[in-house]
């Protein structure tokens, strides 16, 4: 039974009222809705029009300078980009951002995984731990910085973008993670576990073959924050990635020196990586998504 | 069954605590430490326990000027984010009807979330630049004779990047608290009488204040905890409370840059814990 | 004595889940072995519960569960050989029909092409063959039903455990599926045990009904035992059908007794061997509300009957019958069955005044 007919049920509303309610309207939209309309086309226009900005001017002329007008089209920025040494090593920190998100995925989805179920029941200090993973999503990036590059001091170990910025990285995208986790999993119905057990599963099995697929599009959301939080991190890995950069490190740098639009070349470039792991997870989401949704009436 | 759970759950989320341990509360308690020492002037410390740090901080003007500065840029981000991000939220929940369309336009708007910051921090330049394209517009229109300064390295651009990069923080978790709302409450409500107006002030508002207090969290200490934006989007004419430990850092003055770091980061969690005093995050995330 | 591997035997079972409210208390029962039991009960009574401690899902506080004679505490539920079919269903949404019926094999290291061959043969048992490649999300309720069945009986278990499978569908629906759970029990030979809310499904399908409230068990037996000879109060007024009056005992004689109605009037009831009674106790008598015939009043009434008086308070047209409801006095309606064709030869109106007669034997006394 819906909302409607138990509100109905209980005599509060009137059939004919929630049937006019429900209706749908006979004229056009309210004026606020064009309101509201246009807010949101402007917003979406300022969200993507710098964005766009940058992209039609990486295709600038060799003539052209940062700005419009484009006074023609050419690869050039694009080559210079990869070519020139003055414009700083940008195939080595791409591939270096590329494999050290990769790291940070994997370890974020495998861990993110493990502390949404850990949080499923309450267990002793679990308050603490969540209170500790929201401090680590608000803690200001650089700080956190500092202090684990003064902790590698004290210590003696030397800062690495395959060692100590995974981890603090990590501490940026576990949170978001875990939190998407929680919210996949409190949509999980432990009767699907249960029935596993009764059917004779191990824990491990009912976890194997029944808990992790049907999470999977949740997983799948993880991973897409995981790389994408960790590809373009910058504050935290400052201070933690040693002495080769990772790419927005290497993009900081650039900003701060270079001024052609080799530089929005490079934000073209790394934009079109983003994009593609962003249309790779949500789609497959979507794919899921489709294939388990009801097509079937309730009778 | 229960008993063996409880190990269970310690055992699971031993490998969140093995990373936040030594890459968030460590570091913490280093930076706390570290404001403790005095500099050697080379990078280096002396552990020679003194709060020196701290009163050159609290007596100095600098400080008090550096946190108005900041809070200034916080205020104002967190008003017009808010703004915007509620009606946004609010526009995608209540006005769009296919619930698929409404939630295809709501991944639209955080896509540009999942790119580069910093890039789109940089493309503002030929958007809003003496030479850029808002000016040169202005100018062909004959709107103004004279390209306009403001538009760009001054504060209206950091706030301008600022709301731009962060009101997605607030659509987020408004969308969400307003998605849950029942829709036929509101179209009852509706057809007794009452005006769009007074539903958004009587019904919406109230059950969107958790989603509000978790995107305020997120923007306050965002914008609190930020260095780079500022620094270039107001030209080197505005600082920042961060900006200024990373010039401190970069002069190897670890002891004062600490103890600015553990202020701030006290500062910070009074923020975040009056805005957790308002609504029960804990419940509203694990919903 | 050989009691049959799916005999099921409770014995001063307890289950408390916070330690001082016992959700099951102390509760005795044997199920012979390939019969339907239904376990009946409002929300909260314990019956959800007794049925997850044979499964395997929860422990029992105290006492002993027996499943073909061996005591099952303690082993986990595919070492009980019990299966479950859960009130949602559980089915697993992102497996296809086969795989889900396959799934308990799956899980045994059973190959794909035997599992799939075995799976295949129970689909065509509860008729499913058609959409052995659809997903749960595509079938309608009374299909999802019937796979949750095979998925559970494929393990081939001495006693499969239903939650209110029912449920979940809707009136038509219920109906029908009935028969289905009742044609798959005979098929399969088994023990069920299954929950309900619902009186009419507990009576038309078991063997054996238990009556339960607040934990413990209020009467066990037939279908008819209950209905027809529920033994106290609760059970009486819960399974409908019987009019609940109470009254003090004014005369023992012999082998009836008098009870003073709130109208005044005596009623006349046989004694029930079993119950006690003495002059000046409280006592409840129950009367079928199919056995009560309506008179007007000044009609006289016959011999060897026992009546009350009342006055018409609602009428409800039923099909078959007219369910006529009467203030006799006490704190709830007295409710008559009439049948139809009768009630609408002499209608009476609402307020109208009447007399609701019965022959004395019908009447039972309640503990």
């Amino acid at each position: 039974m819906t909302a409607a007919d138990h509100a109905v049920r209980a005599g509060a509303v009137s059939k004919a009222m929630v049937a006019h309610a429900i209706a749908p309207r006979a004229g056009g939209r309210p004026w606020t809705f064009y309101v509201l309309l246009t807010v949101f086309v402007l917003y979406v226009l300022a969200l993507y029009g710098p964005m766009i900005c940058i992209y039609i001017l990486s295709f600038q002329d060799v003539r052209g300078g940062l700005v419009f007008p484009m006074k023609g089209f050419s690869l050039h920025w694009f080559v210079d980009l990869f070519t020139q040494v003055r414009t700083g090593d940008v195939k080595g920190s791409f591939d270096r951002s590329v494999k050290l998100a990769a790291i940070v995925t994997v370890i974020t989805v495998v861990v993110s995984f493990l502390a949404g179920m850990a949080f499923r029941r309450r267990f002793r200090g679990d308050g603490i731990v969540f209170y500790l993973m929201i401090g680590s999503l608000v803690a200001p990036g650089l700080v956190l910085s500092i202090g684990v590059g003064l902790l590698m001091h004290f210590i003696g170990v030397e800062g690495r973008w395959y060692t100590t910025a995974v981890g603090a990285q990590l501490s940026w995208t576990l949170p978001f993670g875990v939190l998407v986790m929680f919210a996949v999993m409190s949509r999980f119905d432990r009767a699907w576990e249960e029935a596993a057990y009764d059917l004779g599963a191990t824990r491990w099995q009912a976890i194997r073959l029944v808990v992790i697929p049907i999470l999977a599009p949740g997983i799948v959301a993880v991973a897409l924050f995981g790389f994408t939080l960790s590809y373009d991190e910058f504050a935290r890995t400052l201070q933690t990635a040693g002495s080769l950069n990772t790419l927005p490190l290497e993009i900081w740098t650039m900003t701060l020196n270079v001024t052609s639009p080799s530089l929005y070349a490079l934000g073209t470039i790394t934009t079109i990586v983003s994009f593609t792991i962003i249309i790779a997870c949500l789609g497959s989401i979507a794919l899921i998504q489709k294939r388990r949704a009801s097509r079937v009436p309730a009778y | 069954m229960a008993a063996r759970d409880r190990i269970f759950g310690w055992v699971y989320v031993s490998p969140l605590l093995l990373v936040l341990v030594p890459f968030f509360v460590a570091p913490l308690l280093v930076v706390i430490a570290a404001s403790f020492f005095e500099s050697d002037g080379f990078g280096g410390l002396i552990a020679n326990p003194t709060l020196g740090n701290y009163v050159d901080i609290f007596t100095s003007a600098l400080t008090f000027n550096l946190y108005l500065e900041t809070i200034k840029f916080t205020v104002l981000t967190w008003f017009f984010s808010l703004i915007i991000g509620f009606w946004i939220a609010y526009f995608l929940v209540f006005h769009v009807r296919s619930p698929l369309l409404g939630i295809g336009l709501f991944l639209l708007c955080t896509v540009p979330f999942w790119t580069s910051n910093i890039i789109r921090m940089i493309s503002w330049i030929p958007l809003l630049g003496k030479e850029g394209l808002i000016n040169m517009s202005l100018i062909k229109l004959g709107v103004v004779h004279e390209p306009l300064e403001f538009l760009l390295f001054s504060s209206f651009s950091v706030v301008v990047a600022y709301v731009h990069q962060l009101t997605i923080f607030m659509v987020v978790p408004i969308f969400n608290a307003m998605a849950r709302i029942d829709k036929r409450v509101v179209e009852a409500a509706l057809d007794a009488g009452a005006s769009r107006f007074d539903i958004v002030r009587l019904i919406v508002l109230p059950l969107s204040k958790n989603g509000i207090a978790l995107g305020s969290i997120f923007v306050v200490s965002i914008v609190m905890g930020d260095f780079f934006v500022i620094k270039v989007m107001s030209g080197g004419g505005s600082a920042s409370v961060v900006g200024a430990l990373y010039e401190d850092v970069g002069v190897l003055q670890y002891p004062s840059a600490a103890a600015s770091a553990v202020l701030l980061t006290i500062v910070v969690t009074l923020l975040v814990t009056a805005i957790l005093r308002t609504v029960d995050v804990r419940k509203e995330i694990a919903r | 004595m050989d009691l049959g591997p799916g005999h099921i035997e409770l014995a001063g079972v307890v289950k408390s889940f916070d330690g001082f409210v016992s959700a099951v208390d102390g509760v005795n029962i044997k199920i012979p072995d390939g019969s339907y039991c239904c376990l009946l009960g409002p929300s909260g009574c314990g019956k959800t519960t007794i049925l997850r401690m044979i499964a395997g899902h929860e422990d029992p506080t105290a006492g002993e569960i027996l499943i073909g004679g061996e005591n099952v505490v303690g082993l986990p539920p595919v070492a009980r050989r019990t299966a479950m079919m859960f009130q949602s269903y559980a089915l697993f949404p992102h497996l296809s029909v086969r795989d889900n019926v396959a799934f308990a094999l799956r899980v045994r290291g059973i190959s794909k092409a035997e599992r799939h061959k075995a799976s295949d043969a129970m689909m065509e048992k509860v008729r499913l063959t058609e959409f052995a490649d659809r997903l749960p999300a595509q079938l309608s309720g009374g299909q999802q039903q019937r796979v949750a069945l095979a998925r559970a009986a494929i393990t081939e278990p001495r006693v499969l455990l239903l939650d209110e499978p029912l449920s979940a569908l809707d009136e038509h629906l219920r109906i029908q599926m009935r028969q289905e759970l009742r044609y798959m029990q005979r098929e399969l030979g088994i023990t069920f045990v299954h929950v309900t809310h619902t009186q009419l499904e507990a009576i038309a399908l078991a063997d054996l009904v238990v009556v339960m409230e607040k934990g413990k068990i209020r009467q066990a037996g037939p279908a008819r035992d209950v209905y027809a000879s529920p033994k106290d109060r609760y059970v009486a007024g819960f399974l409908g059908g019987q009019n609940v009056l109470s009254g003090k005992v004014q005369t023992v004689n012999g082998h009836v007794a008098v009870v003073a109605a709130p109208t005044g009037t005596g009623i006349t009831v046989p004694l029930t061997p079993g119950i006690h009674v003495d002059k000046g106790d409280s006592i409840a008598i129950a009367v079928r509300r199919d056995d009560v015939e309506l008179v007007r009043p000044g009609a006289a009434a016959a011999d060897g009957t026992a009546s009350v008086p009342g006055r018409v308070t609602a009428i409800e047209y039923q099909g078959y019958f007219v369910k006529v409801m009467l203030d006799a006095g006490g704190d709830e309606d007295f409710v008559v069955y009439v049948s139809e064709r009768k009630f609408f030869g002499n209608p009476l109106g609402v307020g109208d005044a009447v007399l609701a007669t019965w022959p004395v034997d019908v009447a039972r006394l309640l503990h």
